[in-house]
């Protein structure tokens, strides 16, 4: 009877100690990297698709033909911020459609995006029809060039709106609205929209428009002057490096790519800055329907812990600098080009979760 | 692997490349040369893209059309390449790591005159395997210094028994050394402690099962 009662005691605390240890294991061998994004903007889905379905309606057959793709051809991973001339773009020109048709595509690109992003994109287009009024900037390719897709054209008309797959409201499907300087990549999956990969950029930085001064990056650039100067003095050592960043590191042609994060961890941040880094970040995320861009933010919220914030360059505003923020599932990156002031290029990455991967193969 | 396997294997890679959407900027007078490392336990394979700024397409025309007939033969991609890799110094704890060409892709020419033109290098250092321990690696680019700038970036590597440091750099960034630990505290140590648990559980069980045997029978 003892030896029973002893047996049954040691089987029950030998199996406590097994489960004890199994349990942070399986648990540990079963979780991603990431976890699954939470089902975000139910009723943003159906106003998208429904654009998108008008703008597809506005086209004849042949027109459709040229801007649909499946969802999984080459052509998702085939954008680039460059103008055309030099990278050729597949789609519907905006400049080869007629006003109904383009009224179509821009209302699609600002069902899927929020107010303050569909103002952004419109802002990097005026300033690249800015940048063909007067032939190019200080860096970059000049109007006219020559190039291996003919001359190099700037302008409004000169971006693209291409669909992988077929509108829905619960297959996956992208929309791709791009140009010189602009590369907006938005996947839906059924309730959830993703914006990543994408590349804002600007060229020129600052322009004049109806007599108002225009800054497509100018948030981005002020917050991340900001954000660095709330940092004391210990904190900005950690931060800033000690090297030169003179261009994107995970720019285009870079899918799925995580290089080993440097800077400041988050951890170290106090609450103040710790927000004023998710606003900077808030400048990205938030170019996406305010529904899904309030589900990534909680999300890098999430991860704030093992989230960088890294410098390279001058801490005056209004001097050349470089940055990136870095966590589990954002990468955004700010690069000045050439030392130019006046000439922006940036970037949005989710290693986990570009194209929506997560989303699609869960 | 005989010349001609290599320059067919050399030559199937290099279209395969082709695709790679070119990147970054249109750049001026400067040569961009971002490098990425990716640490594994036997190898350290390197990505080298170099993008030539328009104003100097035709000087590095030059480096690399070496009879002058305006084009690029294979032979002459392949020797760039390589002379390229010649100014790469690789060490892994110290000692010389020889850095081999994988493959290359060379753009259209029209592209480079633009400055949007990229190469693309694909190397691999062939290293001892390291063992359960700190290691170090050292790279060092000193390629065309006078137009060159430089990026280098270590890959977080697929392995995650190799843990990656802080990594070092010179200001322009030619240079960059990385401290990483090969353990097995990230992937053995929790596959021993499941076995022994797992073996711990089923044992008990055995033992419950064996010792209820009997009990059942006699409340029967």
């Amino acid at each position: 009877m003892f030896r029973t009662r002893f047996a049954f005691a040691w089987t029950g605390l030998a199996a406590v100690l097994a489960v004890a240890v199994l349990l942070p294991t399986v648990i540990h061998s079963q979780q991603p990297a990431a976890s699954r994004p939470p089902d975000t903007s139910a009723a943003v889905t159906p106003k998208v698709v429904g654009a998108a379905n008008a703008f597809l309606a506005s086209l004849s057959a042949a027109e459709r033909a040229k801007c649909t793709f499946g969802f999984n051809s080459s052509q998702r991973t085939g954008w680039s911020n460059l103008p055309t001339g030099i990278f050729k773009r597949n789609g519907a020109r905006l400049g080869d459609l007629t006003p109904q048709q383009r009224s179509a595509a821009l209302a699609l690109v600002a069902a899927a995006l929020s107010r303050e992003g569909y103002q952004k994109v419109t802002d990097i287009m005026n300033g690249d029809e800015v940048l063909k009024g007067t032939g190019g900037g200080r860096t970059g390719g000049k109007q006219d060039a020559r190039g291996p897709g003919g001359g190099i054209r700037f302008g409004r008309d000169e971006y693209y709106m291409a669909l992988l797959g077929n509108p829905s409201t619960t297959e996956p499907w992208m929309i791709q609205f791009g140009g010189h300087h602009l590369a907006i990549n938005v996947t839906v999956v059924g309730a959830n929209s993703v914006l990543t990969p994408s590349l804002p950029a600007a060229q020129p930085a600052r322009y004049v428009l109806n007599g108002q001064t225009i800054r497509p990056l100018g948030r981005e650039n002020d917050k991340g002057f900001a954000l660095i100067n709330a940092l004391n003095s210990r904190q900005q050592k950690r931060a800033i490096l000690n090297y030169a960043v003179n261009d994107l590191v995970l720019g285009p042609g870079n899918d799925g790519k995580v290089i080993q994060p440097e800077g400041i961890p988050c951890s170290e941040l106090d609450s103040r800055q710790q927000s004023m880094l998710l606003d900077v970040a808030h400048e990205w995320v938030g170019i996406l329907n305010d529904e899904a861009a309030n589900a990534k933010m909680a999300e890098i919220k999430a991860n704030l812990a093992k989230t960088y914030f890294a410098w390279s360059g001058s801490t005056k505003n209004g001097e050349l600098a470089y940055y990136r923020i870095q966590g589990p599932t954002v990468v955004i990156e700010y690069a000045p080009q050439q030392g130019d002031l006046d000439h922006i290029h940036t970037i949005y990455r989710d290693p986990t979760n570009d194209y929506g991967a997560r989303l699609v193969h869960p | 692997m005989s010349e001609r396997k290599w320059i067919a294997t050399f030559a199937a890679v290099s279209g395969w490349l082709g695709w790679a959407p070119s990147a970054g900027a249109h750049r001026l007078d400067e040569y961009l040369q971002a490098t990425r490392l990716s640490v594994s336990i036997d190898r350290v394979d390197l990505v080298i893209d170099l993008t030539p700024g328009a104003a100097i397409a035709n000087k590095v025309l030059a480096w690399i059309d070496t009879n002058g007939d305006g084009r690029i033969s294979d032979a002459e991609a392949r020797a760039y390449a390589e002379e390229m890799l010649r100014s790469v110094t690789l060490k892994v704890d110290g000692l010389p790591a020889p850095v081999e060409l994988v493959a290359s892709s060379f753009p259209e020419w029209s592209d480079v005159r633009l400055g949007v033109g990229m190469i693309r290098l694909q190397a691999v250092a062939k290293i001892p395997p390291a063992g359960a321990g700190h290691h170090v690696i050292s790279f060092l680019n000193t390629h065309r210094p006078e137009s060159g700038v430089y990026l280098v970036n270590a890959l977080v590597p697929d392995n995650p028994s190799i843990q990656l440091g802080q990594p070092r750099r010179d200001y322009a960034q030619r240079g960059m050394t990385l401290d990483y630990t090969v353990g097995g505290a990230v992937s053995d140590v929790p596959r021993t402690w499941a076995l022994l648990a797992l073996a711990i559980l089923v044992g008990s069980l055995r033992l419950a099962l064996r010792r209820r045997a009997p009990l059942l029978t006699v409340n029967e």
